[in-house]
């Protein structure tokens, strides 16, 4: 070994962390955002919000593929000596989670005015924006179109269709909503109907929509942007919203959400991100991209792909109410899930 | 004294980095309410039917794919590390490449072949590539997979091992022997502590495997910290849930050493002169024809997929744009990660194998058990330690990712600078202290040198697991400071299958560059014992 070696490995070592120091932004005007909305989509609005205003963005990205472990538990770790400044939630309840655990802080933005007040945490803890809805991808050539979640029960597709993992993500969510719309029995009784029915699991929303894009089933329960992209990539796929009939249940919408982290380091820059992500500007952006997010703005345009949110019917629920069902019954899906494996 | 002093530093360290995470999330899961409770054991173990079959499934996978793994990757190491070959610098290159790629994504490259529309329907009858697509999703494809991915580890530590044996054993051997008599009675025996090595650190790894089995929907025992992670939000259940695997480390561990002190009483090795090399004769085309059409099928056929789909000059310079900065930081934290992988692997792996203190076995124990924790516990553990206001300069930089790689990997160089060390004769350290050297001078100037290609090996190997660490990272990577799995990780919701493709051959050509100048240079510069 030369003389010279272990020396230069730790000047290399030293010099290399200096550096990053140097190059990661510490000087000027920082924001720290923690991300679960896909970066494909979130990155290019952050990169505009730093060209727009001169804040430095560093983010922290997840993605519902990894069920958002990264993001959540680190934020839940960091509570005491938080690095996060704003969490951008790809859905409520997740938003609704950290405020019950005590790491949101109110902030009540007034770019948030024209939002309804069902996409709000009442307190200012989070707000919804820019929303996906939960649909049915369906391959073009199954036999038959589902029109409602019941199809998951009809016998007509007993082992033809696939859902992802109901305790992870937006079909968490969309689970505990239909138990707080039917009440725990009739949730339970359409559990065990799935099962019998011969519905297969996925490892993602993501997954689904390949797998039926494929042709391995004939269709699954995902969110538009899981169709949007598949479509445009002219997969052969449709898109169907469920139960829009006069005695449908309509379909779950699910918004981002925005929180500010309690104790956050910046917070004045992390108001004006949060105001940002909450513009009709923004809305605008994620509407047009493939993420094909529904605004929830008044007068902002859609996704051209998709029905305008006055023309769709959706559940009439509260995200709270969601939240804290879905924790009541995370063990019942648990027992669920771990029954069919 | 000195020695003493670095050796048991060494150790602390070791004990510091990896084990102080670990005990503070232990910590967590005894308390409950301010008190000491085991009531988040008594949890896990009330739905034990499930987790039982779960386990089970893990098992299965651990042991077909440790097994595969390595009767298919020491044949291979053989062929390409100590025979006339053709080509088998640039072969062994080829059939590493699978491991830079987390193993996710090579079922994603796999998928456009096996999958029921897939490569494989165009040319099978239907029946068959319906089977072969129905069989992929589960034990058979995960098994598959995994064995692909994880292959090159008992390849390549066969290759390194391989140089160690002394040839005036082969040497005799050969007298009354045939080469297939050498390798059975005499090679082989002499590095089986290293294939034992290999088997064992592959089913670690495959037991931690999570991203591959819920994508191929089969499930595993890790699932369960993931849902108590991702599910419940309750990092206590979650650590707690690891308990299982741990126990089956240590009995794992238990096993292995065992056999390791079996092994070396066949006794040290004085290595001179040249490796010797088998001449193949005839069988020199067959076989190169054989692992030509392995390398084909295991390797070219999901690559070239992912190829295939990022063939455009477009997509690279989309894929440099979106990543860039990501390439960079992932080199320079792997190089970083590696170089103090090798150091403490150095002084750890001098004490497996001299064993001048009676703390030698502990730090193998530590070391494998850390290996096998899941990558989200450890990360976990180190921002319970890590995040206060007075260490806040460590843990919002890079320096936490690189003490998550020192933690979850140091038992990789270690176990490769051991081996290397087997073949330094220790008379020549007692020669230098005679001669009146210090034990710190005896190092840099007669044991390092001589153990030179097996540091540079375990660089090699900490470059390799920390570029592609996709689980510690993804929870501590610094605000902004992304590496290039993580990226590609994230990018996968949604983003461009062109996209992903490039910055996978990206992920490959960044792993394998360093290898190809270490191969050179083990060829043309290397010190020879």
């Amino acid at each position: 070994m030369r003389k010279w070696l272990v020396p230069a490995l730790v000047v290399a070592v030293v010099a290399a962390l200096v550096l990053w120091r140097l190059s990661s932004g510490t000087q000027g005007p920082t924001v720290v955002v923690y991300v679960s909305h896909d970066q494909v989509f979130s990155e290019p609005i952050l990169k505009d919000f730093e060209n727009e205003t001169g804040i430095k963005v560093r983010a922290v990205y997840d993605t519902e593929e990894t069920k958002s472990t990264g993001v959540m538990n680190r934020l839940i770790a960091e509570k005491d000596n938080p690095q996060a400044d704003v969490y951008w939630a790809n859905e409520p309840v997740r938003a609704e989670v950290l405020r019950q655990q005590g790491i949101a802080a109110p902030y009540v933005s007034q770019n948030a005015e024209g939002i309804s007040a069902t996409f709000k945490d009442p307190n200012g803890y989070w707000t919804g924006f820019a929303a996906r809805a939960r649909v049915l991808i369906v391959n073009k050539k199954a036999a038959a179109k589902p029109d409602s979640v019941l199809a998951y029960t009809d016998p007509q597709w007993r082992g033809r269709a696939v859902m992802a993992n109901p305790l992870f993500g937006t079909t968490t969510t969309e689970i505990a909503a239909l138990f707080v719309l039917w009440g725990d029995e009739r949730g339970q009784a359409f559990m065990k109907a799935l099962k019998a029915n011969g519905v297969k699991l996925s490892a993602s929303n993501g997954d689904s929509a390949d797998l039926v894009a494929r042709g391995e089933f004939d269709f699954g329960l995902v969110d538009t942007d899981d169709v949007v992209s598949r479509v445009r990539q002219q997969q052969p796929v449709e898109l169907e919203y469920p139960d829009q009939g006069a005695d449908g249940i309509g379909c779950l919408l699910v918004p981002n959400a925005v929180v500010l982290i309690a104790g956050a380091r910046h917070p004045d820059t992390a108001r004006k991100l949060i105001d940002y992500l909450l513009s009709k500007q923004v809305e605008a952006k994620l509407a047009r991209s493939d993420a094909a997010q529904i605004p929830l703005h008044p007068g902002v345009e859609g996704p051209p792909d998709l029905r305008p949110i006055d023309k769709l019917k959706t559940m009439q629920v509260d995200y709270a109410e969601i939240a804290a069902k879905l924790q009541a019954i995370q063990p019942f899906l648990k027992r669920w899930v771990e029954s069919g494996s | 004294m000195t020695e003493r002093l670095v050796l048991v530093a060494a150790t602390l360290l070791l004990a510091a980095i990896g084990l102080l995470p670990v005990a503070a999330m232990l910590k967590e899961t005894l308390i409950a309410d301010g008190r000491f409770s085991l009531d988040a054991y008594r949890a896990l173990f009330a739905s034990s039917d499930h987790l039982v079959l779960l386990m089970r499934h893990s098992l299965e996978l651990a042991l077909l794919t440790a097994s595969l793994s390595t009767l298919i990757g020491v044949p291979l190491g053989v062929v390409l590390g100590k025979t006339d070959l053709p080509w088998r610098g640039a072969l062994t290159l080829v059939l590493a490449a699978p491991l830079a790629i987390p193993s996710y994504v090579l079922a994603v490259a796999w998928l456009p072949i096996v999958g029921r529309t897939g490569l494989l329907g165009g040319v099978l009858p239907a029946a068959w590539s319906r089977e072969i697509g129905s069989a992929f999703f589960g034990l058979f494809g995960c098994t598959f997979v995994l064995t692909s991915a994880f292959m090159p580890i008992a390849m390549l530590l066969t290759i390194a091992f391989l140089r160690s044996v002394n040839p005036a054993l082969e040497n005799a051997g050969s007298l009354v022997s045939g080469w297939p008599g050498v390798l059975a009675h005499i090679t082989l025996p002499l590095v089986a502590p290293a294939i034992a090595f290999a088997a064992v650190l592959i089913f670690l790894l495959s037991l931690g495997e999570i991203g591959l089995p819920m994508y191929l929907r089969f499930p595993v025992y890790p699932v369960e910290t993931l849902t108590q992670f991702a599910a419940f939000y309750d990092q206590r259940a979650a650590t707690v849930a690891a308990a299982p695997l741990l126990l089956v480390t240590l009995a794992v561990l238990g096993l292995q050493t065992r056999l390791h002190r079996r092994v070396l009483q066949l006794g040290r090795r004085t290595p001179r002169g040249e490796a010797v090399q088998i001449t193949l004769g005839a069988w020199r085309m067959p076989l190169f024809v054989l692992v030509l059409a392995f390398a084909a099928v295991v390797v070219a056929l999901p690559l070239g997929a992912l190829a295939a789909q990022s063939l455009s000059v477009e997509t690279y310079g989309l894929a440099l744009a979106r990543a860039g900065d990501s390439i960079v930081r992932s080199l320079v934290f792997a190089a970083t990660g590696a170089s103090l992988l090798a150091v403490l692997g150095f002084f750890l792996g001098y004490l497996a194998e001299r064993r001048t203190l009676f703390l030698w076995w502990t730090n193998e124990w530590i070391a494998l058990l850390l290996v096998a924790l899941p990558g989200s516990v450890i990360g976990i553990g180190l921002i319970s330690l890590w995040n206060t206001k007075a260490t806040s300069l460590i843990y919002a930089s890079p320096a936490i990712l690189i003490l998550g790689y020192l933690a979850q990997y140091a038992i990789l160089p270690m176990r490769v600078v051991a081996a290397s060390l087997h073949a330094v004769p220790y008379a020549l350290e007692q020669a230098a202290w005679l001669s009146g050297a210090g034990w710190i001078a005896t190092l840099r100037w007669i044991v390092a040198p001589l153990a030179s290609r097996g540091l540079v090996a375990a660089w090699l190997i900490g470059f390799v697991f920390a570029l592609r660490d996709v689980a510690i990272s993804i929870v501590v990577y610094p605000p902004g400071a992304d590496t290039l799995p993580v990226r590609i990780l994230t990018l996968m919701a949604n983003g461009a299958p062109s996209l992903i493709a490039a910055l996978c051959i990206i992920l490959i050509a960044v792993t394998l560059l360093p290898l190809a100048v270490a191969g050179l240079w083990l060829k043309f510069g290397a010190a020879r014992p």
